[in-house]
């Protein structure tokens, strides 16, 4: 045997007496074999080892100045912390046995403890550069409120005192454990498994607390994970040591003992980091458990390490006083997109988490975060119990409780579920009212007496069914609820067949939840399985889907590409009616579904007109996009709106309106302006209307003070010319359905103008311009082409346009070429290629051909 | 710059022998002018992470291109701590020469100036003796010993680049780890 099988297995025997016994019969007589290796044992239990971190190196003008700062820079290449204890050495009662940590503070070591019972303790030995006198005596002034917590979570700190050497040290409870990040981390826990151990930190956090204890230093590596049996426990260490280590800083002081803290920053709240002599109090400890928290998260801190790595003290310290670190959710958004972090295996978070965190835990995270420590949580069981409260879908207390977020809170679970849960809870009701009834009538009435106890049993069995039933739904909805969201995770990770598989099991779990379907319909529209799609949303449709947003606006083209007029007029029909109902102008995402169909069902003159005028607008505010990033309130976007379709007809409007008869166009103006004058006071209307009128007059000078409409802020122009140019074209305007098409195309930063080609041929073709309406048919053509051959070339899910872009520009080329050439374009067979790679993915082998 | 890098990487995958050797001067390269810039520009008490600098050098030269498989990087972190360990220990020898010698000559922040406490360089200078002579008994575990050490990755990143489990990454780290502390103490 070689020295090194040797030593390897010497290792695996922890006591002393095997070891020994192993090494005399494994080396027999060979002695220097057995120096051999007991010398490698020896240098393994060596503390300081130089290979235990990897090299740093700091600039050289500092390198000679054997400052504090660069004692601890460097420090990993030297001694580091001129502690000359080792294993061995007593300390006190305490025989020092291994080491098992360091940091910036000094050594952990396992102790032995000789009396009055044997047995292994931490010992943390703290590095020169401190007071043991003041150390020790602010950890003898706390040291009756550490001795009075007793609580599984807090591991307790037993003993103190000095070493020979003359550092102060502590005696704590010995916890094998791990980091709970890394515990996290490597056994890969879902979301409920970590704020479950999360909320036992709090609780711990808690208990010391109400033993006036603050911790002041909690991070990972102060919040170990052990298993008992197989359940992982937490065990929250160092209670009581960082107020006794950490003293007010003054000036002169703060640089060392900010260096002495290095790697510590990242956890510390913002009033620790002022340095200013403001008193530390619980509500650092709760800054503490928010930053915690969004490492569980997220795998990162909210301020990254990297960037403290970089930062020079003052900046690190302005950061944390100052800087509002991203949400969560945003964090795992990015931390997603950036590849330099997606090798480091410790942030890597199951899929699951990314689409959980948005929202509850966002908040309650951010509310722990705050820099003004009086609007974080009260207490850490404040936190445990919002986290709770998000385990069990009820409203949590982080962010102002508004009653309309609670009803968000509450819908969101679907109106299905709300419906049929009023349903039963009012049948539950009812039956116990009558059953308490029917006990009434059988106390009075002796001689039924028996069989009205019959009945009133029977009733209660039944409101008990009725409860379990409501249960049994809720629990549906919820594991419906997981599968959708674990689809979402598959489907930004492209993993098509597992996001198809967990929808459709949603679909199965909760037939009645739209989510399920319109996911499904969304994940089928991204892999252009058009057919199968508009077939989903049929059903997310009829079980309530909210048709006004953005994310199914396209829904009417998908079922006129399937040739299902029938449910594009009744889509459309209920779109427009709707913007009647809320009072106001329809929208051009409204309008661009309805003038897709060249049946005239629908109003296109009013079409074309309100898009004029929303057209007008967007040259009022031709920077409007740029502030599309720029925070917008709700409230006034809706006001615009409102107005907006109150003005009345410009100049611009005027002529673009032309062709338009005369009756339509008041009959538009009388219809918009009314929700406007029940709404607004007497000559307000008029005094508006005046000044919108004026402002087109002049448009060299822009009311600065006004506000651009939302449409332009969040449309892209060229859209909306591209719009205006159909609804022209519907409404017979060939001319200016010519100008606005061609404009929609000199919109370079429209990514998807080219779908304005088959638009304008169609118009050209109209208006009698023939030659250049080949030219435009034949441009159409071509971009079509290229299209169908990029989407062909690529992985399966990446299209080159928007799908509705996509959609829209087969479906109107295909209008196009039976109006001028009087075929219908032949099937394109790279798109059948690519809808059968797609429907093998989802690992469906029942869809017929012509289903996709 | 970028292609080169991408395409021996490439290239290595694909079996060519030739390829490590075209990849370690670019890496070196890399490394050695980032550091520099790390140096003159940031502030002095900070301190310079290994594993940093190989993580910016690798998103420079190969891009952050998703899919970069692990046995893919796996080389460029090989070649890697080969570099870091040459620049540290050129530039420990250097300073070494330049004590000897007494003449400090002030010059603009360069790499060279990246610098280890003085009693650092010896420590360094008989670590890399230490290494050369375990390349001698197995040159893995002074792979090992330069993918832990100068590169700071951790035991299961360490194990993947070079191919093997967890488990014996740990094993024959424990051993080089006892192995060179011994090595070390006896030629002091």
């Amino acid at each position: 045997m070689t020295e090194r099988t040797i030593f390897l297995q010497a290792l695996e025997l922890s006591s002393a007496d095997a070891r020994g016994e192993y090494l005399t019969q494994a080396c027999g007589n060979d002695d220097a074999l057995r120096q051999a290796v007991d010398q490698l044992l020896d240098a393994h239990e060596l503390p300081d080892n130089l290979l235990d971190r990897p090299v740093a190196v700091s600039a050289s003008d500092q390198a000679g100045r054997t400052s504090e700062v660069n004692s601890v820079a460097i420090g990993t290449l030297g001694q580091p912390v001129g502690i000359t204890e080792s294993v061995g050495t007593e300390v006190g009662r305490y025989k020092l046995r291994e080491q098992i940590g360091e940091g910036g503070f000094g050594l952990v070591f396992v102790a032995e403890q000789q009396y009055p019972v044997r047995r292994h303790v931490a010992l943390k030995i703290i590095k020169p550069g401190m007071d043991s006198r003041e150390v020790i005596g602010r950890f003898e002034a706390e040291r009756q409120a550490v001795a009075v917590m007793n609580h599984p979570n807090i591991a307790s700190v037993l003993d103190a005192g000095t070493t020979k050497s003359g550092r102060p040290y502590f005696v704590m409870e010995l916890v094998r454990g791990v980091p709970i990040t890394e515990f996290c981390q490597r056994r890969q826990l879902s979301l409920r498994a970590r704020l479950e151990l999360f909320t036992d930190v709090c609780h711990a956090v808690q208990h010391a607390h109400q033993k006036g204890v603050i911790h002041r230093d909690l991070k990972p590596s102060n919040i170990l994970v052990t298993l008992h049996d197989v359940i992982p426990v937490v065990k929250v260490i160092d209670f009581g040591v960082a107020k006794a280590i950490g003293h007010r800083l003054t000036d002169r002081t703060v640089y060392t003992q900010f260096a002495a803290m290095i790697g510590t920053p990242l956890y510390m709240s913002p009033e620790q980091a002022e340095m200013s002599g403001l008193d530390v109090d619980t509500r650092s400890d709760i800054y503490g458990l928010g930053v915690l928290l969004y490492e569980l998260l997220t795998g990162g801190t909210p301020f990254e390490r990297e960037r403290f790595n970089t930062a020079s003290i003052d900046e690190v310290r302005r950061i944390i006083r100052e800087e509002d670190p991203p949400k969560p959710s945003t964090r795992l958004t990015t931390l997603g997109a950036s590849p330099s972090t997606h090798s480091d295996k410790r942030q890597c978070v199951p899929a699951e988490l990314s689409f959980a965190v948005r929202g509850d835990l966002d908040w309650i995270v951010m509310k722990a975060l705050e820099k003004d420590r009086s609007r974080r949580y009260e207490s850490a069981s404040a936190m445990a119990e919002d986290v709770k409260r998000f385990l069990s879908e009820q409203p949590i207390e982080a962010r102002p409780p508004s009653r309309l977020y609670q009803l968000q809170k509450f819908a969101q679970r679907n109106k299905a579920a709300i419906v049929t849960a009023s349903l039963l809870v009012a049948a539950m009701f009812l039956g116990t009212a009558i059953s308490l009834w029917q006990a009434a009538v059988a106390v009075t009435e002796r001689n039924e007496k028996d069989q009205a106890l019959q009945k009133a049993v029977r009733l209660q069995r039944e409101a008990d069914q009725a409860r379990l039933q409501i249960e049994q739904f809720a629990k549906r909805m919820k594991e419906a609820n997981i599968l959708v969201t674990s689809g979402r995770a598959h489907a930004d990770a492209e993993r098509w067949g597992a996001a198809y598989a967990d929808f459709t099991a949603a679909t199965r779990r909760q037939p009645n939840y739209y989510n399920a379907w319109s996911e499904r319909a969304s994940l089928q529209v991204r892999l252009g399985l058009w057919k199968l799609a508009a077939d989903d949303y049929a059903q997310a449709i009829e079980l309530g889907v909210p048709t006004d947003n953005p994310a199914n606006w396209g829904i009417p083209q998908l079922f006129l590409f399937n040739g299902d007029l029938e449910s594009f007029r009744a889509y459309c029909r209920d779109l427009i009616n709707q913007s009647e109902q809320r009072s106001e102008g329809v929208s051009i995402a409204v309008i661009r579904s309805c003038v897709m169909s060249s049946e005239r069902r629908f109003d296109v003159q009013t079409f074309a007109t309100r898009m004029e005028e929303m057209i007008a607008d967007f040259d009022r505010f031709p920077d409007a996009r740029r502030h599309r990033f720029d925070r917008h309130d709700r409230h006034d976007d809706r006001e615009d709106r409102e107005k907006d379709a109150s003005k009345p007809p410009s100049e611009e409007h005027l002529t673009a309106a032309k062709e338009t008869p005369k009756k339509d166009r008041d009959l538009d103006r009388d219809r918009s302006a009314e929700p406007d004058q029940t709404a607004s006071q007497p000559g307000q209307n008029d005094a508006d209307s005046a000044d919108a009128v004026s402002q087109k007059d002049d448009p060299d000078q822009p009311d600065e003070s006004a506000k651009p409409p939302w449409y332009c802020v969040f449309y892209p122009r060229g859209a909306a010319l591209y719009v205006a140019g159909l609804a022209h074209l519907r409404a017979d305007h060939f001319k200016l359905a010519v100008k606005r098409l061609n404009e929609s195309l000199d919109e370079v930063e429209w990514h998807g103008r080219s779908i304005a080609y088959p638009a304008l041929a169609m118009a050209y073709h109209r208006a009698g311009e023939t030659e250049k309406s080949r030219q435009a048919l034949a441009s159409a053509k071509a971009a079509l082409d290229q299209w169908a051959d990029e989407i062909y070339s690529s992985p399966v899910g990446r299209m080159p346009v928007m799908w509705i872009d996509w959609l829209e520009a087969q479906l109107l080329y295909r209008e196009a070429s039976i109006l001028m050439t009087g075929f219908v374009p032949a099937d394109d067979v790279r798109l059948r290629r690519v809808r059968q790679r797609a429907v093998s993915l989802l690992g469906e082998r029942d869809f017929s051909s012509d289903e996709i | 710059m970028k292609e080169d890098v991408t395409q021996i990487l490439n290239a290595i995958e694909h079996g060519d022998p030739e390829a490590p050797s075209r990849l370690l001067p670019l890496v070196y390269d890399e490394l050695r002018s980032l550091a520099a810039i790390k140096m003159t520009r940031e502030s002095a008490e900070q301190t310079l992470q290994p594993t940093a600098l190989v993580h910016e050098a690798y998103l420079r030269l190969v891009g952050g291109n998703r899919e970069a498989q692990w046995d893919n990087r796996g080389h460029f972190f090989a070649a890697a701590a080969e570099s870091m360990r040459r620049i540290l220990i050129e530039q420990a020898r250097r300073r070494k020469t330049a004590k000897r010698g007494g003449d400090l000559v002030r010059r603009n922040l360069d790499v060279d100036d990246v610098a280890l406490a003085n009693s650092d360089h010896e420590t360094l200078l008989a670590l890399d003796e230490a290494l050369n002579r375990l390349a001698l008994v197995d040159p893995n575990l002074a792979r090992l010993v330069e993918l832990r050490y100068f590169t700071g990755l951790t035991i299961d990143e360490t194990a993947k680049v070079l191919g093997v489990s967890p488990r014996t990454t740990k094993r024959n780290w424990a051993y080089a780890r006892a192995w060179l502390r011994r090595e070390m103490e006896e030629s002091d």
